[in-house]
């Protein structure tokens, strides 16, 4: 029977922290990361992980049925979940911003987005494609700007494009896409990572093994940091 | 049936066979051991003025109510929380009673909860105590915390909780030192208070490497929230935490720890310096309980002085309550196990 269960996101996030955990010295068996099982346990048989989609980590987290988990602060501020955020992993790293259709040299004539809004939209309503209807609404109303938020699965970029928004709420990493579907970045609303969860009960009553892995994680943390200023220096002195 | 009457409201439900009676079970003990200590039961209005909630719990906690109109116009609230209406009472009917006032409750509480939040239903029965206008004899009125941390243990003992609990002590007066010697603003509070709780080490270390100068203090008080122990967390504490006002306020949680401790009492109970949530309602000691299986915070409390002087008359009280269901949750869990380890 594992001692404790951890969530993590499916995805771009899974092999990162898979190996952050690696580093800490917690392996998994190759064939069953291979297999199609959402859940399996370590080589140790005291960590069962599961599997989950992103949105749903916060969620196995704050209900207990997981006792860690590690998403994205983007899942988690969007969540509102109640659990414990006691390590930033900082993998996964990208913003959450706020972009919209680049027009050049227009641009510099209008950079308060309060007037863009009512610019483009003459009812003075701002209407925002996202996957974050909380971190939209919030991030316009904590401005004063009404906002009407059209809730999207995936494609974002597209709805500026085809008229569908005036503006979206995403992720950013490289802003590749966004420049390939012609919008920009006129916001940042937060900086993202990906964060270790704990369920609040959890973390009294497992906390022998949560504090120990914590400390591994930590450490592996601050040891990819180092290697990663190392490289960057390496790379500015080529 | 037509779905509007088959349909129940979200967050409500029923409660039936094994699990009603041990509901009874659990509700009978934990009233004899009040009883035991002559903690007198009170039934309080279970439809109040939501005004009381608003002084008694804060606006923010108070907004979670039910609320409704009553015929003459007043803003009237389905009781969301017991420790407002019991401190009306001590300030109003019993304020000629001698002192202390030892009175406890097993109430139902009712809060607008999201529905899909670990914390979903909508109505919930409180099991709790309070202590009084008790006038401790020790210059760190630490007597009755202890009075209070001891019944919280006897009831985990007589629940036979022992092997599955947790009881965490704080004392508020440790982050108010801090966010008084920071000279935060209400909002920088609440930002720092936020990350404390959710136990956000580099959050609080960048916050407070921004408003002082000690990075290196800073990155200790990070590491320190994120650690909860025994006696070593004193030591740890007073290496960085100096400001007269929260030493102040350690001096007294290791008061109440020694104090358990001499009674080896202090078996399942843990020092947590993280746990800063309603900080505006509590002034010295706070408590949590945590159960396994019980999903949420199983119980919780501490020292309230500032309550009963919003109605007129100050004096020190203290109290804590045990969630219904979530210790039903937890020995159901429990007992589920135990007879398919003897099977």
């Amino acid at each position: 029977m594992p001692e404790i269960t951890i969530a993590l996101a499916k995805g771009r996030m899974q092999n990162q922290t898979l190996e952050l955990l690696s580093r800490s010295g917690i392996r998994c068996d190759d064939e069953a990361l291979r297999s199609r099982r959402l859940s399996i346990e370590d080589t140790t048989g005291r960590i069962r992980f599961i599997f989950v989609k992103p949105a749903d980590v916060p969620v196995y987290v704050e209900h207990g049925t997981a006792d860690c988990g590690v998403c994205g602060a983007d899942v988690l501020m969007e969540s509102e979940a109640d659990v414990l955020q006691p390590l930033d992993l900082n993998i996964a790293r990208c913003i959450i911003a706020v972009a919209r259709l680049d027009r050049g040299s227009e641009d510099e004539m209008d950079t308060e987005i309060a007037t863009v809004a009512h610019r483009i939209n003459e009812a003075g309503m701002l209407r925002v494609a996202t996957k974050y209807p909380r971190i939209a609404r919030r991030h316009f109303l904590e401005r004063g700007i009404p906002v009407e938020i059209i809730e999207l699965s995936g494609s974002v970029e597209l709805a500026p494009v085809l008229g569908l928004a005036d503006c979206i709420v995403d992720l950013v990493e490289t802003g590749r896409t966004l420049i390939e579907n012609g919008l920009t970045t006129t916001e940042t609303i937060a900086a993202s990572s990906g964060r270790f969860i704990v369920n609040r009960v959890s973390y009294h009553l497992k906390s022998d093994i949560i504090a120990e892995l914590l400390d591994n994680l930590a450490a592996s943390v601050a040891e990819m940091n180092e290697s990663e200023i190392k490289s960057t220096h390496a790379e500015n002195h080529k | 049936m037509p779905e509007l009457l088959s349909k129940i409201p979200p967050g409500m439900r029923y409660h039936s066979g094994r699990e009603a009676r041990l509901r009874r079970a659990i509700e009978d003990r934990v009233m004899s051991i009040f009883n035991e200590h002559n903690y007198e039961e009170i039934v309080t209005p279970g439809l109040d003025y939501y005004a009381l909630f608003e002084r008694g719990m804060g606006a923010e906690a108070a907004s979670r109510a039910f609320r409704f109109a009553d015929a003459d116009g007043s803003l009237l609230a389905l009781r969301p929380d017991v420790t407002s209406t019991l401190a009306r009472a001590a300030a109003t009917l019993f304020a000629t009673r001698t002192r202390p006032l030892r009175l406890c409750y097993a109430a139902n509480v009712w809060r607008a909860n999201a529905r899909s939040g670990a914390e979903w239903r909508r109505e919930g029965k409180h099991l709790g105590c309070e202590l009084i206008g008790a006038r401790d004899e020790s210059v760190t009125r630490t007597g009755s915390d202890i009075e209070m941390l001891s019944i919280v243990a006897a009831i985990i003992a007589r629940l036979d909780l022992q092997d599955t609990c947790r009881i965490t002590i704080n004392n508020v007066g440790i982050f108010n030192g801090i966010a008084a010697r920071l000279n935060l603003d209400t909002e920088g509070r609440e930002r720092v208070r936020r990350l404390i709780d959710a136990r956000d080490s580099s959050g609080v270390q960048n916050f407070l490497t921004a408003h002082t100068d000690d990075t290196q203090d800073c990155a200790e008080f990070g590491r320190l929230v994120r650690m909860t122990g025994r006696d070593e967390m004193f030591a740890a504490g007073r290496r960085i935490i100096t400001n007269e006002q929260s030493v102040r306020a350690l001096d007294e949680l290791e008061a109440v720890w020694r104090g358990i401790a001499s009674h080896e009492l202090n078996r399942c109970f843990e020092i947590d310096f993280g746990d800063t949530s309603e900080l505006d309602y509590y002034t010295g000691t706070v408590i949590k309980i945590y159960i396994a299986g019980a999903g949420t915070r199983a119980g919780n409390g501490g020292r309230y002085d500032d309550l009963i002087k919003l109605f007129g008359q100050s004096e020190t009280a203290i109290g804590f309550m045990f969630d219904l269901d979530a210790l039903t949750d937890a020995l159901r869990k429990e007992s589920g196990v135990r007879s398919q380890e003897s099977e």
